[in-house]
């Protein structure tokens, strides 16, 4: 440990410790920054971060400077400040200052720094500022303008330090100095719009989310993604029950600061067309609308005519909650354990690699196993269904696609859908149950490497959709089960209680990270 | 004015009791204004509304309009700052991108619901481009429906005062 005094406080860090993440901590923020970033390397370019410490004859940057023993350090003094200041308006000199325009405006580095460290009355005439090309599309979902850049460098150093792909680099020299892509190329790798969240200000812009909405207007809720098992921690930025766009939440030990492309289009489920607002019945042949009361009643009627239901196949996009109270009502249901499971397997076959997607697209595969559910191949699956008699539950998951065989299986026996959208299976269920899509619930998802984590209701749900636990709730306890839980919490804790892998776990106090339980960080529980 | 002005339990004069004497007077008052009004009617209060208009501040806020820009586009770059400081939350912007790269962000739809409107002039104030002013002077807006009130990008462009600048 180091023992060093910032801004008079005296503190204690480990050695090696970034003199910036130390003053980071004395004063309850950061200093102003634009080129460091916690998971890049160190660039010390934009010199903005300087401080003074005792002892040196001039300012140090903070980012490039480790903490030393007996180090004394000020950040908040008038010299500190003079060369922020000086610094910002060098970066300011060839800056367009075209915030109204700029998708940034809001989050951008240049306007928070300007409100602590703006001159307000600059020393340098604004009529001769270098011009560079703006609005030009480098990639299949990046804008770069080049006038608006401040040349941190953080865009290039995470093409070659994170995706190692090197797609951009700093051309021309001084005041023409520019990002830009190699000649020939395309900035079009799989985590392409990282660059535009770590860029600082508004010279790298997402073509999707560009002009949409304005930043300030949105909230933010902590999530997690649920494109694949990953389950990089996000933010879902919604305003009026729309969804606009998903930017990845620091979490070391899941996903660093980074998140996929193919991630961040999860949101587009949420608003399309398919998505189901009201309970479906098929009359002459035909899905039409119908209300809850007409829902219940041929929910009881299917499960009367035909008790009881032979299968039950639920999808591992569900929550761990959810996986565990269909499985739960499936069973008071009179639906044989064996017959109660996933799958298909092969559903949800991604591409993957070795960053952060992953090849398995189901965010909560790893819950089916806790619950101790089969998961059988499709072929297995169909099979297994022909096998048993009676009605079919289908929850999330789309067997009509993905299962081969599985439309003969079914063929004239009631099949009852429960899920968000009308996909394949809900097309040829006989009743189809409008429930919430994963921004409209809260629930727990289990990662790959057996990492527990909450993803939060961010949106209302739409039209009749109901919440999945309360729908479930509401079927056991007509089908006049003994154990019902009543809040999310009880379910909770009734989950806990049937899974091994939780015992001892108390998850309604996850902490910020998620939770690896005990048990599977001991055991051979997942890859990492 | 002579004469008592009566409160609940006040004592009437007999004079005031007898009441002919009273509306006699009124009458006289009344018809001094009439022969006095004949006389100078240049000097009478009353407005002809809608004939004669009283002039207004050149600082009155009436109707809004959009800016053009030379070329006749609208001057707006959609940046929201007004629907954004719009306490009515009246103003609905629905942004694109602009053909040039050098103006880069126009407004697809631009739109005003005056019912809605609390004429405070913040959204003039806030707008970086000069491209809202509420200085048409339209003050009287009739119209046969709640959506005729509802004014779009179109309407607000070609809504200029007399003199048009």
């Amino acid at each position: 440990m180091v023992k060093l005094t910032i801004d008079g406080r005296e503190l204690e860090f480990a050695a090696g410790t970034s003199l910036f993440e130390a003053c980071r901590v004395a004063r309850g923020e950061a200093l102003p920054h634009f080129c460091y970033h916690p998971d890049l390397s160190v660039a010390g370019v934009c010199r903005l971060c300087q401080v003074e410490v005792e002892g040196m004859p001039k300012l140090t940057i903070a980012c490039n400077t480790s903490v030393r023993e007996g180090m004394v350090v000020h950040t908040r003094s008038e010299r500190v400040r003079r060369a922020a200041q000086q610094i910002l308006e060098m970066h300011l000199i060839n800056h367009p200052v075209d915030c109204p325009i700029c998708d940034q405006a809001g989050e951008c580095g240049l306007q928070d720094q300007y409100m602590n460290y703006g001159l307000y009355e600059s020393e340098v005439s604004i009529s001769d500022k270098v011009n560079k090309a703006k609005v030009q599309v480098i990639g299949p979902r990046v804008v770069l303008d080049k006038e608006r850049c401040v040349l941190c460098s953080r865009c290039v150093r995470f093409c070659d330090e994170v995706t190692r792909t090197g797609e951009l680099g700093i051309f021309n020299r001084g005041d023409r100095a520019e990002i830009g892509v190699a000649p020939g190329r395309q900035l079009d790798n799989a985590y392409s719009l990282n660059t535009v969240d770590i860029c600082p200000v508004g010279a790298l812009t997402s073509l999707d989310f560009r002009f949409k909405k304005r930043v300030w207007l949105l909230r933010s809720t902590p999530s997690i993604c649920h494109g694949c098992a990953t389950g990089c921690n996000v933010r879902v930025d919604h305003e009026a029950g729309t969804v606009y766009r998903l930017k990845p939440r620091r979490n070391p030990a899941v996903n660093g600061s980074w998140m996929c492309d193919e991630g961040r289009d999860t949101y587009r489920e949420l608003h399309a067309a398919s998505r189901l607002s009201e309970p479906l019945l098929r009359r002459d042949g035909e899905l039409r609308a119908a209300t809850w009361p007409e829902a219940w009643a041929a929910l009881a009627g299917a499960a009367g005519r035909e008790l009881p239901p032979g299968a039950a196949v639920v999808s591992p996009r569900q929550s761990l909650e959810e996986i565990a109270l269909f499985a739960h009502l499936a069973a008071a249901l009179g639906v044989p354990a064996a017959a109660i499971g996933g799958g298909p397997r092969e559903a949800d076959r991604g591409e993957g690699d070795d960053l952060l997607r992953s090849a398995d697209l189901a965010p909560n595969r790893a819950a089916l196993g806790w619950l101790g559910l089969q998961e059988p191949a499709g072929a297995d699956l169909a099979a297994r269904v022909r096998a048993a008699k009676g009605a079919v539950l289908v929850y999330g998951a789309d067997p009509a696609a993905d299962a081969p065989g599985w439309r003969e299986a079914v063929a004239g026996r009631t099949v009852i859908h429960l899920g968000t959208h009308r996909n394949a299976t809900a097309e040829a269920a006989d009743i189809v149950i409008p429930l919430s899509a994963w921004a409209e619930r809260d629930g727990l998802f289990v990662n790959r490497q057996g990492r527990v984590q909450a993803s939060r209701r961010a949106i209302a749900r739409p039209g009749l959709a109901q919440e999945d636990w309360r729908f479930l709730a509401d079927w056991l306890a007509a089908a006049g089960a003994a154990e019902v839980p009543a809040s999310l919490p009880e379910l909770r804790r009734w989950v806990a209680g049937r899974v091994t892998a939780l015992a001892g776990v108390d998850l309604a106090v996850l902490p910020p990270e998620g939770l690896v339980p005990d048990a599977v960080a001991a055991g051979s529980g997942g890859e990492s | 004015m002579k004469g008592k002005v009566h409160g609940y339990g006040g004592k009437m004069t007999l004079g005031e009791r007898l009441y002919l004497g009273e509306i006699f007077r009124g009458l006289g008052i009344t018809i001094r204004h009439v022969i006095r009004n004949l006389l100078h009617t240049g000097d009478m209060p009353t407005v002809q509304y809608p004939e004669e208009r009283r002039a207004y501040s050149p600082r009155f806020r009436g109707r809004h309009r959009l800016m053009k820009r030379e070329d006749g586009t609208p001057r707006c770059v959609a940046c929201m700052m007004c629907s954004t400081a719009c306490p009515a939350d009246c103003i609905h912007i629905v942004a694109e991108e602009h053909p040039d790269p050098a103006i880069e962000k126009a407004p697809a739809s631009f739109e005003i619901d005056l019912l809605r409107c609390v004429y405070c002039g913040l959204c003039e104030e806030a707008c970086p481009c000069d491209a809202i002013r509420m200085d048409t002077g339209i003050y009287d807006m009739a119209a046969d429906s709640r959506a005729k009130f509802y004014v779009d990008k179109e309407f607000l462009l070609n809504n200029t005062t007399d003199g048009t600048r």
